[in-house]
């Protein structure tokens, strides 16, 4: 068997704790800060406070959370990763690729300026987000329909 | 492909999770394979056929669709 390069069953706890975690500490920075996210934007990139200005670090350190949490729900073992799960995650991940391409393009054909910028902020965790959900969509389909056989089975 | 994994399982007695637990998948491949949604690997189908002592052609069989 090759190696599959998938982190351990239990860390999808912990990613999904990240994500969770992000929601509250996001809501109370916006409510102190009301005006943060638009500061971001008016410090110039090329003064040197951009980098370690407060609203900058806030947004990478947020970003990383949700970043480093859908990641590890995502690519974290099944209990059982046989070769159908393993098709199942590729088959996944074809569609999330297709998805955000798909909003890519679309959105780059008709939309300009600072949207442009909020596109590319919601490509950075949807084809996570959409293979999350996809992935888990038919797991538990091939369940239920496992279930369902063994009920006709037993009847 | 169709196969018989099914009534292999019922000559020798086996539910889908020991049959599963032998090869090392999940009992959800197991019953995949047997209602013809995922077409197994040939390492997978080999262990299968280990299993019933019997050669894959036995267990597996090409179906016009196949071909």
């Amino acid at each position: 068997m090759r190696p599959n390069y998938l982190f351990p069953f239990n860390t999808r706890y912990f990613g999904i704790a990240l994500v969770l975690i992000h929601i509250p500490v996001k809501l109370i920075w916006d409510a102190l800060y009301p005006s943060g996210y638009n500061h971001l934007h008016s410090t110039p990139t090329d003064s040197p406070d951009f980098l370690f200005s407060p609203p900058h670090l806030f947004f990478i350190g947020t970003t990383l959370m949700v970043l480093v949490g859908l990641f590890l729900v995502a690519f974290s073992r099944e209990r059982v990763e046989d070769e159908q799960i393993t098709q199942l995650r590729l088959d996944s991940l074809r569609w999330a690729i297709y998805v955000n391409y798909g909003i890519l393009l679309f959105s780059l054909i008709f939309t300009y300026g600072q949207e442009v910028y909020h596109i590319l902020l919601l490509n950075i965790w949807l084809p996570l987000l959409f293979f999350i959900l996809r992935f888990q969509w038919v797991l538990y389909r091939l369940n239920r329909s496992a279930r369902s056989n063994d009920s006709d089975s037993h009847s | 492909m169709k196969n018989n994994i099914r009534i292999e399982r019922a000559i020798k007695d086996i539910t889908q999770a020991d049959l599963a637990e032998r090869v090392g998948v999940s009992r959800q491949t197991i019953n995949s394979i047997e209602s013809n949604k995922y077409i197994p690997s040939t390492v997978l189908a080999l262990k299968i056929a280990r299993v019933f002592s019997k050669t894959v052609e036995e267990i597996f069989q090409l179906e016009k669709n196949d071909l």
